[in-house]
């Protein structure tokens, strides 16, 4: 087992648990992925995974656990070995990840020299060659670049790229495909899948996106309120919805060829 | 879907707006070209296509925000992307529109009451003491409690801000409502609602949308007339209920670009 939690709480301050009850587990190139309204929960739980929560959030209660290790143990310095490497994040926008004063290639190059002894020419030939297999044209141009200079679907490919340089065994994907426009986000969605089975990554995706979470998908969670509603093999759960939520959210997709309203 | 016998009352017509962009570089980018669009009266017509392809930069063009550079747009018998400063806001009392993130729409500082009301306060229809009522009715209208006209946009969710968009695009009476994204940045089951309640709005008061969308299979279940656009270029303009028989490529890409449920 890759990933595995049990019984997770999470609070933010003094309060009652925002998310309460969270159990989930993911073997190698599993892609989970969790769907629910804004303000469910979705978010934080896998911030807590990378131990990233906003503000005063923490883990009030349950265990994670990542290949055999207990994550809430880590030190900072485990941490920092950790994130970026074995774990690493997508996130919705990728262009608010950059720095906007540094060219891609300054900080990608600073990234990967980071996790590894690589010079600089060995750095930037690596970043080449990732960007290249995110389907980027020119990816030479891309690194003398900044990120405002690029498309969104770029930028978000350049956050992909980044993301899985080193092959992690673990990709959180926070609405990785949500500021985009359809056409774009068919081509990321299905060069995401390529680069996660090519190197057998494992990935939880956070998408309202149910169509999305349906193609890329073998687990899925329901959530809402900070709870969990359904959780198990996202084919059974979209065909045989079990909780009223699930239902109605299904129910709210629209579909070409669904019923009119007018 | 019947009611064909009014689908030719035209209450808008866009001809032949081209509008260009000077380059830092020297280079003219044509953002619309030469674009033709009747707007039938009481109905929905969305305009979809990728980013970049000018939806934006036509629905400018018919609120006035840019002139274009050559074409112009009819409305009750007068050009209105010609009018004066004054006309143009005398213009505003027929035409409003809704944004696509209510949250930076709005000023943070009013209250619901008086966001929804300003535009009745600005042209002196109401005075001070009605504004409350009125308010409230406005809400009812959008299917929001009355209590909500001593809020502040921050205190409610994306759903509710929306509505109260709709409520302050209502309040002067319209006979079209310029919506550019409206629902893009809500989750399904919100996106589902507000469709709903334009919908009811459409039929009790008869009111015209211009729906600007990326969304196909969204479009394709509440829009009288889909104009799909590429490249600042008309590509194709159809009835939304013959949308998924479209045969030309460019709309079939970006119908096949959707991801179903099933």
């Amino acid at each position: 087992m890759l990933l595995e939690i049990n019984d997770l709480d999470i609070t933010y301050g003094d309060n009652t648990p925002t998310v309460e009850n969270v159990k989930l587990s993911l073997n190698e190139g599993e892609i989970l992925t969790i769907v629910g309204e804004s303000g469910s929960g979705k978010t934080t739980v896998i911030r807590s995974i990378l131990g990233l929560l906003s503000g005063d959030g923490h883990v009030s209660k349950g265990t994670l656990n990542f290949k055999g290790r207990d994550l809430k143990a880590l030190s900072l310095k485990e941490w920092r070995e950790l994130r970026g490497k074995d774990i690493s994040m997508i996130f919705q926008d990728s262009g608010n990840m950059l720095n906007p004063v540094q060219t891609i290639g300054h900080q990608f190059r600073e990234y990967i020299q980071l996790h590894s002894d690589m010079s600089d020419s060995e750095a930037d030939a690596k970043a080449v060659e990732i960007l290249k297999r995110m389907h980027l044209p020119n990816a030479e141009n891309i690194l003398s670049s900044y990120a405002f200079e690029l498309s969104g679907g770029m930028r978000q490919r350049v956050g992909i790229a980044m993301a899985i340089t080193f092959h992690p065994q673990l990709l959180l994907a926070d609405e990785p495909t949500s500021a985009l426009d359809v056409t774009t986000q068919a081509q990321i969605v299905k060069e995401l899948m390529q680069v996660v089975k090519e190197s057998g990554t494992a990935m939880i995706m956070v998408t309202h996106n149910l169509g999305v979470a349906s193609y890329m998908s073998d687990k899925l969670m329901v959530m809402a309120g900070g709870r969990v509603l359904e959780y198990g093999n996202a084919k059974d759960i979209l065909t045989n919805p079990q909780s009223d939520y699930t239902k109605t959210l299904l129910a709210s997709v629209p579909t070409i060829g669904g019923k009119r309203y007018v | 879907m019947s009611e064909q016998n009014n689908t030719n009352d035209c209450l808008m017509s866009i001809e032949h707006i081209t509008k260009e962009f000077k380059l830092s570089d020297g280079n003219v980018l044509r953002a619309c070209n030469d674009i033709c669009i009747d707007i039938p009266k009481g109905k929905t017509t969305a305009i979809v296509g990728e980013s970049g392809c000018g939806k934006s930069t036509l629905v400018k063009t018919i609120m006035g925000i840019h002139e274009p550079t050559s074409g112009r747009v009819m409305f009750h018998g007068q050009d209105i992307t010609k009018l004066s400063n004054k006309e143009k806001r005398q213009n505003y009392r027929h035409i409003q529109m809704v944004f696509q993130d209510p949250a930076t729409a709005f000023n943070p500082k009013m209250k619901v009451k008086d966001l929804i009301c300003e535009p009745l306060r600005s042209f002196g229809i109401i005075s001070k003491g009605e504004v409350e009522e009125r308010a409230k009715e406005l809400l009812r209208q959008v299917d929001l409690p009355v209590e909500f006209v001593n809020r502040y946009p921050h205190s409610m969710s994306g759903g509710q801000r929306q509505r109260v968009a709709i409520a302050r695009a209502l309040a002067l009476e319209p006979e079209v409502i310029v919506c550019d994204e409206a629902t893009s940045a809500l989750d399904v089951s919100v996106q589902d609602s507000i469709i709903k309640l334009l919908v009811k709005l459409q039929q009790e008061k008869g009111i015209t949308y211009i729906f600007i969308c990326h969304d196909l299979a969204l479009v394709s279940l509440f829009s009288h007339k889909v104009v799909v656009m590429q490249k600042g270029t008309v590509m194709e303009q159809l009835d939304g209920d013959k949308l998924a028989e479209s045969t030309h490529p460019y709309t079939r890409d970006l119908l096949n670009a959707v991801f179903s449920v099933h």
